[in-house]
């Protein structure tokens, strides 16, 4: 079954013969080699031998060509060929025709795990980048970071704990001569913020890289949270393996209604 | 020459065609996706001319200076192996000085015949950018002939699309100007 379904995007007598090597391309014609070709697949907007295909042809974006070819883009060493949570996610996004994936289309975005080092000692960060269009075309930003040290700063507080902290009501009738208290813990400076209040983590980041303390070293690896498809959540990663299953796939799949996606999309760009 | 006359055929092709490029039809992306694919091809044939021992090492830095000239003057070459994710950077011409170093007494250096080439997104100056990824074997023997040394590479390149004007005899001629930009190479599991 998988090679099947690894066919379907990998043409017969792939092979070329140099010198006493046989090099095989049927394995590089499977794998999904760009995110770009990923949508593509995703959409059925290129056939099983990569080339595009014409919006007119009427195979562009056709669901029944979709339905043969969603299985591919699965992790199958995950997932298998078969499972429920695949035929369901299958028939879903091939029912309508809301369900393709663009570029340009918002609530997608990399997630790039990289090493820095903090005040001369490696440590990892997460940033998050999404497409943002600008000018007469688009450029990927930064929307979010996650670095553990940040987080340290900003502990989830026991509210028995932060109810001790405030500055009473009438605090102005004495010049605020009480704020004192405020900062005479710095490890709950932020119980005296309003409760609508959430650490800027991205403004500290840029506050480090200005201030010297963080510097970037090298990215480690990269993968995408695809958020696009109607009522589903799903990450798109890079699979460097042998076989007609590898490349950019989908490697974690959840059903997830609109409502629930909006804390996922905050995390991802505040 | 040849490569002269095939892009005037396709200025002349497309002689005449409203400046305004907002939406490029299905049929103009394929023909710009040609003049990419042929900019790829001549790097391909320079890597190999490089890197071949054969090649005399005069007649290797003519072809460094051609493969300069293929990319914009700040492109980087960017290269990890299944051993280390960490990525080296290399300037172009650093890159290929490296290919003729190898210390190998003969290398074979092959492509696979594929060449995917992604859609071309405009960036915030209105420049097309597109990735053309392909795949690259090389093989290094030692003087008794032994492979001492087996990879695949997958290289994703950066193609940079530019509509630009030309006179020619008087008249306004609008063209596609392609140049190659960052060059990612990758080591790919063992085939």
């Amino acid at each position: 079954m998988l090679l099947a379904l690894g066919l379907l995007f990998a043409a017969n007598g792939f092979a070329q013969t140099i010198g006493d090597f046989k090099m095989d391309e049927t394995e590089l014609y499977a794998m999904t080699k760009q995110m770009g070709q990923f949508m593509r697949r995703f959409n059925y907007e290129e056939d099983q031998f990569g080339y595009k295909l014409n919006p007119k042809d009427p195979n562009y974006r056709s669901n029944e060509m979709r339905r043969k070819s969603l299985p591919v883009l699965f992790d199958q060493e995950k997932y298998g060929t078969q499972t429920d949570l695949q035929r369901y996610f299958i028939e879903d996004v091939t029912k309508g025709d809301s369900t393709y994936m663009t570029f340009l289309g918002g609530r997608w975005f990399s997630e790039v795990s990289t090493t820095f080092k903090y005040n001369g000692k490696e440590v990892k960060v997460m940033l998050f980048l999404a497409v943002e269009k600008e000018g007469l075309g688009s450029k990927w930003v930064l929307t979010n970071v996650y670095f553990s040290e940040f987080n340290k700063l900003f502990p989830t507080g026991e509210m028995a704990d932060k109810e001790k902290h405030f500055l009473h009501p009438m605090s102005h009738e004495l010049d605020f001569m009480n704020i004192y208290k405020a900062f005479q813990d710095p490890d709950v400076i932020e119980y005296y913020a309003s409760q609508n209040y959430h650490p800027d983590y991205l403004t500290l980041f840029f506050y480090e890289i200005k201030s010297g303390k963080l510097v970037f070293q090298h990215v480690d690896a990269v993968k995408f949270h695809v958020l696009q498809i109607k009522d589903w959540y799903f990450e798109v990663s890079w699979f460097n393996r042998s076989g007609l299953n590898s490349g950019w796939l989908m490697s974690n799949v959840v059903y997830m209604p609109e409502k629930e996606k909006t804390n996922l999309i905050k995390f991802y760009q505040p | 020459m040849k490569k002269i006359i095939a892009t005037l055929a396709f200025v002349v092709c497309f002689a005449g065609i409203a400046l305004a490029q907002d939406e490029l039809s299905f049929e103009r992306k394929q023909a710009i996706d040609s003049l990419a694919l042929e900019k790829v091809r001549d790097l391909s044939k320079y890597i190999k001319i490089v890197g071949s021992k054969e090649t005399p090492f005069s007649e290797a830095n003519r072809v460094i200076d051609r493969a300069e000239e293929l990319f914009m003057s700040d492109a980087e070459i960017g290269v990890s192996s299944l051993s280390s994710n960490q990525i080296t950077y290399y300037r172009v011409r650093k890159y290929f000085e490296h290919l003729m170093r190898l210390n190998y007494d003969r290398v074979e250096i092959e492509w696979y015949n594929i060449e995917y080439v992604s859609d071309l997104q405009r960036q915030p100056d209105g420049t097309y950018v597109g990735i053309i990824t392909i795949f690259q074997t090389f093989r290094g023997y030692d003087r008794e002939g032994n492979m001492v040394y087996k990879d695949t590479t997958k290289k994703d390149i950066t193609v940079y699309v530019k509509r630009k004007e030309t006179q020619i005899g008087g008249r306004t001629i609008g063209f596609w100007d392609v140049l190659l930009g960052d060059m990612r190479v990758k080591e790919t599991t063992n085939r």
